[in-house]
Protein backbone atom coordinates (compact mmCIF):
# COMPACT_ATOMS: atom_id res chain seq x y z
CA UNK A 1 0.00 0.00 0.00
CA UNK A 2 1.65 3.09 -1.19
CA UNK A 3 1.58 6.03 1.28
CA UNK A 4 2.68 9.77 1.15
CA UNK A 5 6.32 9.88 -0.34
CA UNK A 6 8.54 7.88 2.80
CA UNK A 7 10.61 11.98 2.80
CA UNK A 8 7.70 14.05 2.64
CA UNK A 9 7.34 16.46 4.93
CA UNK A 10 4.57 14.11 6.52
CA UNK A 11 7.40 11.29 8.00
CA UNK A 12 9.98 13.25 8.55
CA UNK A 13 9.84 13.78 12.70
CA UNK A 14 8.15 16.97 13.84
CA UNK A 15 5.51 17.33 11.51
CA UNK A 16 3.39 14.68 13.02
CA UNK A 17 3.76 16.88 15.71
CA UNK A 18 5.65 14.18 18.37
CA UNK A 19 8.14 15.91 20.46
CA UNK A 20 9.08 12.86 22.37
CA UNK A 21 11.25 10.74 20.13
CA UNK A 22 13.42 12.77 17.54
CA UNK A 23 13.62 11.30 14.20
CA UNK A 24 16.73 11.23 12.53
CA UNK A 25 16.11 12.84 8.63
CA UNK A 26 15.51 9.62 6.29
CA UNK A 27 16.83 11.04 3.36
CA UNK A 28 20.36 11.53 5.01
CA UNK A 29 20.53 8.08 6.45
CA UNK A 30 19.59 6.61 2.78
CA UNK A 31 22.47 8.58 1.63
CA UNK A 32 25.02 7.43 4.20
CA UNK A 33 23.82 3.72 2.74
CA UNK A 34 24.55 4.14 -0.40
CA UNK A 35 28.03 5.34 0.09
CA UNK A 36 28.67 2.47 2.83
CA UNK A 37 29.72 0.40 0.49
CA UNK A 38 30.36 -0.06 -3.87
CA UNK A 39 27.86 -2.61 -4.44
CA UNK A 40 24.85 -1.17 -2.20
CA UNK A 41 21.48 -2.58 -3.60
CA UNK A 42 18.28 -0.54 -3.60
CA UNK A 43 17.13 0.58 -0.19
CA UNK A 44 13.38 -0.37 0.32
CA UNK A 45 11.41 2.82 1.83
CA UNK A 46 11.03 1.60 4.94
CA UNK A 47 14.71 0.32 5.89
CA UNK A 48 15.79 4.25 6.51
CA UNK A 49 12.79 3.56 9.32
CA UNK A 50 14.46 1.29 10.61
CA UNK A 51 18.00 2.49 11.04
CA UNK A 52 16.50 5.98 12.31
CA UNK A 53 15.51 4.08 15.46
CA UNK A 54 18.74 1.86 15.56
CA UNK A 55 20.60 4.78 15.67
CA UNK A 56 18.70 6.71 18.58
CA UNK A 57 19.59 3.72 20.74
CA UNK A 58 22.99 3.44 19.33
CA UNK A 59 24.00 6.70 20.13
CA UNK A 60 21.99 6.41 23.59
CA UNK A 61 23.95 3.42 24.27
CA UNK A 62 26.93 5.33 23.28
CA UNK A 63 26.31 8.47 24.99
CA UNK A 64 25.69 6.60 28.51
CA UNK A 65 28.65 4.53 28.47
CA UNK A 66 31.05 7.29 28.05
CA UNK A 67 28.85 9.21 30.87
CA UNK A 68 30.26 6.51 32.77
CA UNK A 69 33.99 7.26 32.24
CA UNK A 70 33.47 10.31 32.43
CA UNK A 71 31.94 9.79 35.97
CA UNK A 72 35.27 7.38 36.92
CA UNK A 73 37.08 10.25 35.90
CA UNK A 74 35.15 12.42 38.26
CA UNK A 75 34.11 14.55 35.69
CA UNK A 76 30.53 16.43 34.80
CA UNK A 77 31.57 17.18 31.23
CA UNK A 78 32.23 14.01 28.66
CA UNK A 79 35.17 14.61 27.12
CA UNK A 80 36.52 12.39 23.42
CA UNK A 81 38.58 10.25 25.62
CA UNK A 82 35.87 9.02 27.56
CA UNK A 83 33.67 8.09 24.25
CA UNK A 84 37.42 6.35 23.37
CA UNK A 85 37.66 4.79 26.87
CA UNK A 86 33.77 3.34 26.11
CA UNK A 87 34.56 2.31 22.63
CA UNK A 88 37.24 -0.08 24.13
CA UNK A 89 35.43 -1.51 26.76
CA UNK A 90 32.37 -2.56 24.81
CA UNK A 91 33.04 -5.41 22.68
CA UNK A 92 30.22 -4.79 19.97
CA UNK A 93 31.78 -1.28 19.50
CA UNK A 94 34.85 -2.64 18.07
CA UNK A 95 34.27 -1.11 14.93
CA UNK A 96 34.75 2.37 16.31
CA UNK A 97 38.37 1.51 17.82
CA UNK A 98 40.06 2.94 14.72
CA UNK A 99 37.84 5.91 14.62
CA UNK A 100 38.14 6.88 18.27
CA UNK A 101 42.05 6.28 17.97
CA UNK A 102 42.25 8.58 14.78
CA UNK A 103 40.94 11.41 16.64
CA UNK A 104 44.44 13.29 16.91
CA UNK A 105 44.56 13.94 20.71
CA UNK A 106 47.55 12.70 22.25
CA UNK A 107 45.23 12.32 25.46
CA UNK A 108 42.74 9.88 23.70
CA UNK A 109 46.31 7.52 22.53
CA UNK A 110 47.54 7.86 26.53
CA UNK A 111 43.62 7.13 27.40
CA UNK A 112 43.41 3.88 25.02
CA UNK A 113 46.91 2.97 26.57
CA UNK A 114 46.07 3.57 30.33
CA UNK A 115 42.43 1.88 30.01
CA UNK A 116 41.43 -1.47 31.48
CA UNK A 117 38.97 -3.40 29.83
CA UNK A 118 35.65 -2.68 32.16
CA UNK A 119 32.90 -5.75 32.04
CA UNK A 120 29.58 -4.19 32.09
CA UNK A 121 27.50 -7.39 31.62
CA UNK B 1 32.26 1.68 -12.44
CA UNK B 2 32.44 5.14 -13.58
CA UNK B 3 36.23 6.67 -12.82
CA UNK B 4 34.23 9.15 -10.56
CA UNK B 5 33.05 6.62 -7.97
CA UNK B 6 36.46 5.15 -7.38
CA UNK B 7 38.15 8.34 -6.42
CA UNK B 8 37.63 9.57 -3.09
CA UNK B 9 34.05 8.32 -1.80
CA UNK B 10 34.13 11.72 0.92
CA UNK B 11 32.30 9.98 3.57
CA UNK B 12 32.26 13.53 5.41
CA UNK B 13 29.61 14.33 2.76
CA UNK B 14 26.59 12.65 4.34
CA UNK B 15 26.31 13.24 8.50
CA UNK B 16 23.56 13.64 10.54
CA UNK B 17 22.05 16.75 11.84
CA UNK B 18 23.70 18.23 14.93
CA UNK B 19 20.73 19.61 16.48
CA UNK B 20 19.14 15.93 16.37
CA UNK B 21 21.50 14.41 17.33
CA UNK B 22 22.32 16.71 20.51
CA UNK B 23 19.11 16.68 21.93
CA UNK B 24 19.41 12.67 22.00
CA UNK B 25 22.80 12.56 23.59
CA UNK B 26 20.96 15.40 25.94
CA UNK B 27 18.49 13.21 26.87
CA UNK B 28 20.77 10.54 27.71
CA UNK B 29 22.37 12.54 30.45
CA UNK B 30 21.23 14.45 33.80
CA UNK B 31 20.78 18.38 33.01
CA UNK B 32 24.31 19.45 34.38
CA UNK B 33 26.60 17.33 32.18
CA UNK B 34 27.88 18.95 29.78
CA UNK B 35 29.44 17.17 26.37
CA UNK B 36 32.71 19.01 24.57
CA UNK B 37 32.11 19.96 21.12
CA UNK B 38 35.11 17.52 19.87
CA UNK B 39 32.98 14.83 21.76
CA UNK B 40 29.72 15.48 19.98
CA UNK B 41 31.03 16.10 17.17
CA UNK B 42 32.77 12.45 17.27
CA UNK B 43 29.33 11.15 18.45
CA UNK B 44 28.33 11.85 15.57
CA UNK B 45 31.08 10.01 13.39
CA UNK B 46 30.45 7.51 15.73
CA UNK B 47 26.65 7.02 14.41
CA UNK B 48 28.15 7.68 10.61
CA UNK B 49 29.97 4.31 11.14
CA UNK B 50 27.53 2.71 12.95
CA UNK B 51 24.74 3.11 9.70
CA UNK B 52 27.90 2.06 7.30
CA UNK B 53 28.55 -1.37 9.71
CA UNK B 54 24.88 -1.80 9.31
CA UNK B 55 24.25 -1.26 6.16
CA UNK B 56 27.33 -3.16 4.73
CA UNK B 57 25.99 -6.12 6.65
CA UNK B 58 22.40 -5.48 5.49
CA UNK B 59 23.38 -5.84 1.96
CA UNK B 60 25.31 -8.97 2.83
CA UNK B 61 21.69 -10.35 4.31
CA UNK B 62 20.10 -9.34 1.45
CA UNK B 63 22.60 -10.81 -0.98
CA UNK B 64 22.35 -13.73 0.61
CA UNK B 65 18.57 -13.98 0.55
CA UNK B 66 18.80 -13.62 -3.24
CA UNK B 67 16.68 -10.31 -3.11
CA UNK B 68 17.28 -7.02 -4.68
CA UNK B 69 16.17 -4.37 -2.43
CA UNK B 70 17.51 -4.11 1.07
CA UNK B 71 13.95 -4.62 3.44
CA UNK B 72 13.67 -3.95 7.05
CA UNK B 73 14.17 -7.64 7.49
CA UNK B 74 17.17 -7.05 6.47
CA UNK B 75 18.30 -4.53 8.86
CA UNK B 76 16.97 -6.47 11.45
CA UNK B 77 19.03 -9.32 11.37
CA UNK B 78 21.94 -7.83 10.47
CA UNK B 79 21.42 -6.04 13.86
CA UNK B 80 21.39 -9.65 15.46
CA UNK B 81 24.63 -10.52 13.10
CA UNK B 82 26.24 -7.76 14.95
CA UNK B 83 25.71 -8.26 18.79
CA UNK B 84 23.22 -5.52 18.71
CA UNK B 85 20.12 -7.97 18.87
CA UNK B 86 19.01 -5.82 22.19
CA UNK B 87 17.89 -3.21 19.95
CA UNK B 88 15.96 -5.29 17.97
CA UNK B 89 12.58 -5.41 19.34
CA UNK B 90 12.24 -1.95 20.28
CA UNK B 91 13.62 -0.95 16.71
CA UNK B 92 10.97 -3.14 15.47
CA UNK B 93 8.14 -1.63 17.52
CA UNK B 94 9.29 1.91 16.15
CA UNK B 95 8.86 0.68 12.87
CA UNK B 96 5.39 -0.84 13.48
CA UNK B 97 4.41 2.67 15.41
CA UNK B 98 5.78 4.08 12.89
CA UNK B 99 3.79 2.45 10.13
CA UNK B 100 0.38 3.02 11.92
CA UNK B 101 1.06 6.73 12.22
CA UNK B 102 1.72 7.08 8.57
CA UNK B 103 -1.46 5.29 8.08
CA UNK B 104 -3.59 7.66 10.29
CA UNK B 105 -1.80 10.45 8.09
CA UNK B 106 -2.55 9.56 4.85
CA UNK B 107 -5.83 9.34 5.83
CA UNK B 108 -6.07 12.31 7.21
CA UNK B 109 -4.59 13.85 4.17
CA UNK B 110 -7.52 11.77 1.75
CA UNK B 111 -8.13 14.86 0.28
CA UNK B 112 -5.33 15.47 -1.57
CA UNK B 113 -5.94 12.65 -3.74
CA UNK B 114 -7.86 12.82 -7.01
CA UNK B 115 -9.02 9.60 -7.17
CA UNK B 116 -11.40 8.68 -4.23
CA UNK B 117 -9.39 5.19 -3.24
CA UNK B 118 -11.51 4.28 -0.45
CA UNK B 119 -14.51 5.28 1.47
CA UNK B 120 -13.65 5.87 4.97
CA UNK B 121 -15.22 2.79 6.35
CA UNK B 122 -13.24 1.09 4.03
CA UNK B 123 -10.21 3.42 5.35
CA UNK B 124 -11.35 2.40 8.68
CA UNK B 125 -11.27 -1.23 8.07
CA UNK B 126 -8.03 -1.09 5.91
CA UNK B 127 -6.55 0.73 9.29
CA UNK B 128 -8.20 -1.85 11.93
CA UNK B 129 -6.57 -4.85 9.62
CA UNK B 130 -3.09 -3.19 9.84
CA UNK B 131 -3.59 -2.97 13.60
CA UNK B 132 -3.78 -6.10 13.95
CA UNK B 133 -1.39 -7.49 11.88
CA UNK B 134 1.25 -5.24 13.42
CA UNK B 135 -0.41 -7.10 16.94
CA UNK B 136 -0.23 -10.14 15.28
CA UNK B 137 3.84 -9.67 14.22
CA UNK B 138 4.79 -8.08 17.49
CA UNK B 139 3.26 -11.27 19.45
CA UNK B 140 4.66 -13.42 17.04
CA UNK B 141 7.81 -13.34 18.35
CA UNK B 142 10.42 -14.03 15.90
CA UNK B 143 11.06 -12.38 12.61
CA UNK B 144 11.98 -15.05 10.52
CA UNK B 145 14.59 -14.43 7.82
CA UNK B 146 12.66 -15.64 4.97
CA UNK B 147 10.10 -12.95 4.26
CA UNK B 148 8.78 -12.79 0.92
CA UNK B 149 6.72 -10.08 -0.45
CA UNK B 150 3.90 -11.89 -0.82
CA UNK B 151 3.50 -13.40 2.84
CA UNK B 152 3.56 -9.31 4.22
CA UNK B 153 -0.61 -9.23 3.55
CA UNK B 154 -2.90 -10.71 5.56
CA UNK B 155 -4.88 -12.34 2.95
CA UNK B 156 -4.64 -16.51 2.41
Amino acid sequence: MRQAGAYSGLLCGGVSGRTGPHSLPLARIKKIMKKSGEDVKMISGEAPIIFSKACELFIQELTRRSWIMAIQGKRRTLHKEDLASAVIATDIFDFLITLVSNSDSHETTSAIMEVETVDFS
Amino acid sequence: MEPMDIVGKAKEDASLPKATMTKIIKEMLPPDVRVARDAQDLLIECCVEFINLVSSESNEVCNKEERRTIAPEHVLKALGVLGFGEYIEEVYAAYEQHKLETMQDSLKGAKWSNRAEMTEEEALAEQQRMFAEARARMNGGAITSKQPEADQSLES
